[in-house]
């Protein structure tokens, strides 16, 4: 785009808060989504509401797309500006407005880190439970626009099922409020349930209230170890089955494994074929009762060995193994694709076994991981973004894997969102007619379509 | 900004870089965990600042999809080279190398202004030249002159930056080292092996006190110390400025040097040396006739904390330190040559001594060699954010490792009004030794 419109915008703003050379449009480019790269016209750093306002209305005169960016950890290009205009950044909103420990529920902006949060209100003895990979540096906005997930998803339920209250800009400039504080809130249509998941292309997020929970009072951590991975996902819907919830419940392949122990060093097996991460959480007595049924169902399926973690620093090590598993596999090969299926717990092994077979009939690296307790997979394909032959077989063995995740009743996405990665496949689940409805919802509030453009819906050709 | 710079021949240079060498520019996939612990990123908040952007920005330049402009330029230089990333990133990236081989590929493919020629190519080869260079600063010190125009901020007037190397300057000793002590020093007691002693240039000419505590508790720990007069520098400021000629140069002759001499170790105190001297094995790596000398010299290499955490036996006497400490981790030590263990497993042997860590481990002071000169703003920044993780420990002693952080935290507690004793860890386990003997 031209100078004046940069200028113009750094009148408006400030130019402090404006970035436009080359270096820094190249460097908004792109999120964690491989493969993925567009650059925006401009960075906007909004410090408060007034600044997320004054885009707006800009891009409104301009008739300009708005892409509304966290950290940029996302892995389905849900921040990359598809179509250029300008990236609206909301690190800087970082502020934690109020914990309010009587009531359990916390006033966050958008740009809080997801870890500091949760380090916040654990000192208080509460606690926020969505804990995503990229905890450490995703920000609450992003893991709202995306309703993410994490490792304790399967007992404590998702980033949407904490959201109460959401404060929004639409994208004329003007602004709403969705939701109270209240735990019982039928007021309406549930708009706050509505914005949760929607990647930006409602709306832009400026305050977020968060509902907490009492902090667990102890947990047990166990390494399982297998021989075979079919073994290991029984395992899963046998604790299931037997009525235990796990606060987590963590599968990880051989290929995972390794690439993990490259990294970490804390003494993975390196033969196995593979491994569960099992937590559970809460009262000592539940535990202890659940660590038994935990134990049994292990045996059941052949374990190799079960271990317990003995202090806090061994449980907390194997969970940061476990969060790196996606970076760490990138350390084998130049390119790395993952995907996000997720299926009926009954239907893991089925699913597993499919995996494999796919990987060796395309004859690609497939290392597998996930949060097996909800079903959540992420079959991650190690391949070289250079050969473009092998990258058309992984293609064509994801689309497999996404029709066989559908037909089994699941879905093509458990926490990622859908962004540019997943709007080809987005019709073949949902059918044409939800498509439809999706789009004139879209259109009510956003007629010329210019929040975050190119996402959740299939580009029309 | 300097000129001469010719976007087209560093495109060049840097398209025949082996990015295989660097964790592979390709295996980043912008993962962001890098994020978090760039100091840069945290006081900026851009991914200009950040070692992803670095990589993606490189790895544009590499592919012909940006040019190498002045901004591009700047970016490099914007990075400290504290490796924090490469300690962070599971996927194996060498964020930090590839910035400093990018300086190399820029530096070659332009016009170098005298004054840096001056320092890296001559300056830097001779530690008497250096000392020489330093004595009019020392005149200043002892004359008078230095408390005068610091009472009257006289140097504001002048120069703001001026006033601020001026504060940063630590008092100089009235020898260096390498001239107050013989050449070898015999062990305390049963001689259990020789040690040579690498010197390094800020540690022999500034803090030549410290220097000579560190030789007490090698010889006390039952080592004769070897201190080789003609050693030139490590080189670490030729590699952060992107110079390699005399780089190579120096250290050969340092490898001679040590190899001549016969010992067992080289134990250096200052964590940039350190971490340069491992380094050497992998700048001959494909130099066959010399490959093997350097891979044998750097296998000797050990910072003090290292070699004494591995060499004191249990009985060893230790007189109490009842104060709290924390212990400042130099990159160059943990990030560098990845050693977080053994000062504290030293610290926590001192009777009666209240170590804390420090919230933020292993971020950087900002000093990053001469990067508080170069990029003040941004330093100053950093140092602060070090500054108020200290306060929180609520320690009286602030003990590190490296040369530029002793001069930054106390350019830092100076500033900020901290009380704080900040001192190298030599001293503090001399203290203790010697305090042990009286008592045991």
């Amino acid at each position: 785009m031209n100078k004046t419109f940069t200028s113009r915008l750094e009148e408006l703003l400030g130019s402090r808060k404006v970035l436009s050379s080359e270096s820094e449009l190249l460097c908004y480019s792109y999120d964690a989504t491989p493969l993925t790269s567009f650059k925006p016209d401009a960075i906007v750093r909004a410090y408060n509401e007034e600044d997320i306002q004054k885009v707006l209305e800009f891009a409104t005169q301009e008739n300009i797309p708005v892409t509304t960016r966290g950290s940029g950890t996302g892995l389905s290009g849900g921040s990359v500006p598809v179509k250029g205009g300008i990236v609206l950044v909301t690190t800087a909103m970082n502020k934690i407005v109020e914990i309010d420990s009587e009531d359990l529920s916390v006033t966050v902006e958008p740009g809080v880190i997801t870890a500091n949060l949760h380090s916040a209100v654990e000192a208080l003895d509460l606690f926020y439970p969505p804990d995503p990979g990229s905890m450490k540096i995703s920000t609450i906005g992003g893991n709202v626009a995306e309703n993410a997930g994490g490792l304790r998803g399967l007992k404590y339920g998702i980033t949407g099922d904490y959201v109460m209250s959401i404060d929004t800009f639409l994208v004329d400039g003007s602004k709403v409020r969705y939701g109270t504080k209240c735990v019982k809130d039928v007021a309406g249509y549930n708009m706050t349930k509505f914005l949760v998941g929607t990647e930006g292309t409602i709306g832009v997020f400026s305050k977020i209230v968060l509902k907490l929970v009492p902090k667990p009072k102890t947990k047990k951590t166990f390494l399982a170890l297998y021989d075979d991975v079919i073994d290991a996902a029984r395992t899963v819907s046998t604790i299931i089955s037997r009525k235990v919830i796990p606060s987590t419940l963590e599968l990880m392949d051989q290929s995972t494994v390794n690439c993990v122990e490259d990294y970490s060093q804390i003494g993975l097996p390196r033969d196995v074929a593979a491994l569960l991460l099992i937590e559970t959480d809460g009262h000592p007595a539940v535990v202890a009762e659940e660590a038994n049924v935990i134990e049994e169902a292990c045996k059941a399926n052949n374990v190799r060995t079960l271990k317990m973690a003995r202090s806090k620093q061994e449980s907390d090590e194997l969970f940061t193994a476990r969060r790196m598993a996606l970076s760490a596999l990138a350390r084998s090969k130049p390119t790395t694709i993952l995907e996000d299926i997720t299926v009926p717990r009954p239907a893991i092994p089925e699913m597993m076994a499919l995996i494999r077979e796919v990987a060796g009939k395309f004859k690609i690296l497939i290392g597998t991981f996930g949060h097996a307790g909800d079903g959540n997979l992420h079959p991650t394909c190690l391949t070289d973004e250079r050969d473009l032959d092998e990258i058309h077989r992984v293609h064509e063995a994801y689309e497999i894997i996404f029709d066989k995740a559908i037909s089994l009743g699941g879905t093509i996405s458990g926490e990622h969102g859908t962004g540019i990665a997943k709007s080809k496949y987005l019709p073949r689940m949902v059918g044409p007619k939800a498509i439809e409805l999706m789009r004139r919802i879209k259109a009510c509030f956003d007629p010329t379509g210019r929040l975050n453009p190119g996402k959740i819906f299939p580009i029309e050709r | 900004m300097r000129k001469h710079l010719n976007p087209d021949d560093i495109a060049l240079a840097l398209s025949t870089l082996d990015v295989h060498d660097y964790g592979d520019v390709l295996q980043c996939m912008r993962c962001g965990l890098c994020l978090p612990t760039c100091p840069t990123y945290r006081t900026d908040g851009v991914e200009t600042q950040s070692p992803r952007g670095r990589v993606a920005l490189i790895k544009a330049v590499i592919d012909g999809k940006m040019k190498a402009s002045e901004e591009f330029v700047d970016h490099i230089y914007h990075c400290l080279d504290c490796r924090n990333c490469q300690t962070v990133c599971p996927a194996g990236v060498r964020a930090g190398e590839l910035v400093l081989e990018a300086r190399y590929r820029i530096e070659e493919n332009r016009t170098q202004p005298l004054i840096k020629k001056f320092l890296l190519n001559y300056a830097i080869l001779d530690q008497k030249r250096l000392a020489k260079l330093l004595a009019p600063l020392k005149i200043y010190q002892i004359s008078g002159l230095q408390a005068l125009v610091r009472k009257y901020d006289i140097l504001k007037l002048i120069s703001d930056d001026l006033q601020f190397m001026e504060a940063l300057s630590p008092k100089l000793p009235a020898h260096p080292l390498s001239e107050q002590i013989p050449e070898e020093i015999p062990a305390l007691g049963v001689e259990r092996g020789r040690v040579g002693f690498f010197l390094g240039c800020a540690m022999n000419l500034i803090f030549a006190d410290t220097s000579r505590a560190t030789i007490d508790n090698l010889n006390r720990a039952g080592f004769r110390v070897i201190v080789p007069k003609e050693i030139q520098c490590c080189g670490t400021p030729n590699i952060a400025e992107g110079e390699r000629k005399i780089y190579r140069e120096m250290a050969e002759n340092t490898i001679r040097i040590f190899a001549d001499r016969r010992v067992d170790y080289v134990v250096t105190d200052c964590a940039a040396c350190g971490s340069e001297l491992k380094t050497y094995r992998e700048i001959f790596r494909k130099n066959p006739t010399f490959s093997g000398k350097a891979e044998e010299f750097s296998n000797k290499v050990r910072d003090v904390s290292e070699f004494l955490d591995s060499v004191w036996t249990p009985d060893i006497k230790l007189g109490p330190a009842p104060e709290i400490a924390c212990f400042h981790d130099p990159c160059h030590l943990r990030h560098g040559q990845k050693l977080t263990s053994p000062q504290r497993n030293l610290l926590n042997r001192i009777p009666q001594l209240d170590y804390r860590e420090l919230p933020d481990e292993g971020q950087c002071c900002g000093s990053a060699g001469i990067y508080n000169i170069t990029h003040r703003n941004r330093s100053m920044k950093i140092l602060q954010s070090k500054i108020e993780a200290i306060e929180k420990t609520k320690a009286q002693t602030v003990i590190s490792s490296n040369p530029g952080c002793l001069m930054q935290l106390s350019y830092g507690a100076a500033h900020w009004n901290k009380a704080w004793n900040i001192v190298h860890i030599s001293e503090v386990l001399n203290r203790s030794l010697r305090a042990g003997e009286k008592t045991g």
